[in-house]
């Protein structure tokens, strides 16, 4: 199988194919390697490369991008990663999703407070909704200027993570 | 000595407390909340009484429900841990009304060291360096600005009802000083209900270091030297260690003599904390009194080798302190992380929920004083501490070495936490220097890490890869289930064999 990372504005190929059991022959940009990888804990994988290990902290954050956080003794690697043909798919798309923002709940916690209602305009990096969790308030805010579409939540609803709160459009 | 304890907390701190208990052979009451039936705290203590719904004004904090369960289960003292209740003058009354000993302080202590400028006159007038500054909370604009001029800019503008970093505002030059106040008193007002406000001079590049004490209603008390607590995250500690790079054995005794001179201006009873600033001159200036056991108490412990809790249970029994002041001796290093469930990826953004998985360091001189478990869900109602770890070494590098190693094994999965943080300072040239003030992490600190090329890219690549490949599998998998579903069921093809299976169509 074939993917494509970006890491930043730069772009790296990863093929992965099966060697039976937990080993794998990976190959970033053209250098292959084997790797066996084994899952010991929820997300956590213990991985040989060569006979260098490492315990390794796989995160996919909840939402429709393939966007990761991967943990390695207190470095945090922040990358997209997808399937190359979908990569493909969703360039020929256009823009497809592009145009709407939907807001959601980086956390579990307590909707405080929806500081915009549907229809008003938003500028980018506005404050749209209120969460608490912890004793703490978190604003959070929309990437995109637009106009509010819809709200999910009301004042008083405890949420999930990932949770949808409103789509700007 | 008490035949039963209450412990009015919950978390690490409630944990902590039983443990001392139990080691003392004496028997723990504990208190939760709805969502805290599964906790730590209710699990480990020999009875357990709900307290009512998950809101701590509802639960933890509600004084007739405290004292309720300390009279129906016959505790005869209750230990308030920090927080909640551990500083509330109201419940000292009350426990003192009801004949149940509150394992602390006076409510007349509280009362002195909770105000601000209280303490600061007390202190002062028992001889304690004080940060120049206005003794009396003031609150017209003119009065902060005739104090402000009088002792020189910079100067901090603080909330007397002030506490975690809330309500402060520094002001470099005068003509800032008019909207720094408007925002100081509206912060402290919603913070705080009360929006007075003092002056005190500004310490350029101060370090914090505070002094531990305990006392006997005998009239003893003792220090047990100084913690330093420099390495802070917006004004809040994340990690101390005992003792301090830049006390000497003088300075030692001159602050802890002059904590003891503070202790004594309110016939302190129990485990007290002054904190003090140091500036680059080396010299302390008081800054409050702490009337509770602290979260960094520990390192204190591990260097000392004193239970700091039982000899708060053993004087609030009416014993006298079990050491003297020549007992006292610091050996080693010890150093603290807070490990809270907050996303350092996400500037620290409180991240309650299941912990799916656990692994806890373990091996020499490390400490875990943990309030959680595998499966334990953090509930989003309180602060997020998961625990508090330490570690000793015969000196500062071994006890960097020792923590550098142990948060290199600590596994938390299901919540972020701040591990990667804390591995991440344990390995800064500063920090490893010594050299750092209590603007080090915010001024500094995040500064060079954003400019720092991570290690391993590669790997992260491939595991996430790996990981998305067996995903992408499993997902095929279920959408092409074979026989289960399709134009033909099981069901027909196991009553009707003649009839082809999906895919075997045109075999």
């Amino acid at each position: 199988m074939n993917y494509v990372a970006t890491i930043g504005s730069r772009e790296v190929k990863i093929s992965v194919e099966d060697l039976g059991g937990s080993n794998y022959k990976v190959s970033i940009d053209g250098v292959e390697r084997v790797v066996d990888a084994q899952m010991v804990a929820t997300r956590l994988w213990s991985v040989l490369c060569g006979n260098a290990s490492f315990e390794v902290d796989v995160t996919r954050l909840p939402g429709m991008g393939e966007e990761f956080e991967v943990l390695i003794n207190g470095d945090c690697h922040k990358f997209s990663l997808m399937n190359e043909q979908r990569k493909a798919m969703i360039r020929a798309g256009g823009k497809g999703a592009a145009g709407k923002a939907m807001i959601t709940s980086p956390m579990p916690g307590k909707v405080v407070k929806l500081l915009v209602e549907v229809g008003q305009e938003v500028r980018a990096d506005q404050g749209v909704v209120v969460v608490e969790a912890m004793k703490m308030e978190n604003e959070l805010k929309t990437a995109l200027a637009g106009k509010v579409k819809e709200t999910f939540v009301e004042e008083g609803d405890i949420v999930e993570a990932g949770a949808k709160l409103l789509l700007v459009e | 000595m008490f035949d039963k304890i209450l412990i009015a907390n919950r978390g690490e701190i409630a944990v902590r407390v039983l443990r001392a208990c139990k080691e003392m052979g004496i028997r723990t009451v504990g208190v939760f909340s709805e969502v805290d039936r599964k906790a730590l705290h209710t699990r480990y203590a020999e009875e357990a009484y709900c307290i009512g719904p998950a809101p701590a004004r509802e639960s933890y904090l509600d004084i007739d429900k405290v004292i309720a369960v300390a009279r129906k289960s016959g505790a005869q003292a209750i230990h308030p841990g920090y927080g909640f209740l551990a500083e509330n003058p109201l419940f000292a009354d009350r426990c003192e009304k009801e004949g149940i000993k509150l394992i602390g302080p006076s409510a007349y202590a509280m009362r002195t060291m909770g105000s601000k400028t209280l303490a600061r006159k007390t202190v002062q007038a028992a001889g304690v360096p004080v940060v120049p500054g206005t003794v009396e909370p003031i609150s017209t604009e003119e009065e902060v600005i005739r104090a402000a001029k009088t002792i020189g800019f910079p100067v901090m503008l603080k909330a007397t009802a002030g506490g975690g970093g809330k309500g402060l505002r520094l002001v470099r030059e005068e003509p800032e000083l008019r909207s720094a106040l408007r925002m100081a008193k509206s912060e402290a007002k919603s913070a705080f209900s009360d929006d007075s406000v003092y002056v005190e001079k500004y310490i350029e590049n101060p370090r914090h270091v505070e002094i531990q004490i305990l006392g006997d209603r005998h009239g003893n008390h003792v220090h047990l030297g100084e913690r330093e607590c420099s390495i802070q995250r917006r004004h809040q500690k994340v990690i101390e260690e005992s003792p301090s790079v830049i006390v000497t054995p003088e300075m030692r005794e001159a602050m802890g003599k002059v904590a003891i001179e503070a202790a004594r201006a309110v016939a302190y009873e129990g485990a007290g904390t002054c904190e003090f600033l140091v500036d680059t001159h080396r010299d302390f200036f008081f800054l409050e009194m702490n009337t509770r056991l602290q979260v960094e108490h520990p390192v204190t412990e591990m260097v000392t080798g004193i239970d700091i809790v039982k000899e708060q249970i053993r004087v609030a029994a009416g014993e006298k302190l079990s050491i003297r002041q020549e007992d006292v001796k610091q050996t080693g290093h010890a150093i603290e992380c807070r490990v809270y469930a907050e996303d350092p990826e996400r500037n620290f953004i409180p991240c309650p929920g299941r912990i799916t998985s656990l692994r806890v360091p373990g091996g020499p001189g490390v400490r875990d004083d943990s309030g959680v478990y595998a499966g334990f869900e953090i509930p989003i109602y309180y602060d997020p501490i998961i625990s508090k770890l330490v570690a000793w070494g015969k000196d500062r590098a071994e006890a960097i070495g020792r923590m550098k190693r142990a948060l290199a094994v600590y596994v938390v999965t299901g919540v972020k936490t701040t591990v990667p943080f804390h591995i991440r300072v344990m390995k800064n040239r500063h920090f490893i220097e010594g050299n750092f003030d209590t603007d080090f992490i915010d001024n500094v600190f995040f500064r060079e890490e954003e400019a720092r090329q991570l290690a391993n890219e590669e790997v992260a690549l491939c595991t996430a890869a790996i990981q998305e490949h067996i995903e992408e599998r499993r997902r095929a998998v279920s959408r092409n289930p074979g026989e289960a579903t399709g134009p033909v069921s099981m069901w027909k093809y196991a009553a009707r064999p003649g009839i082809p299976k999906i895919g075997q169509v045109g075999r």
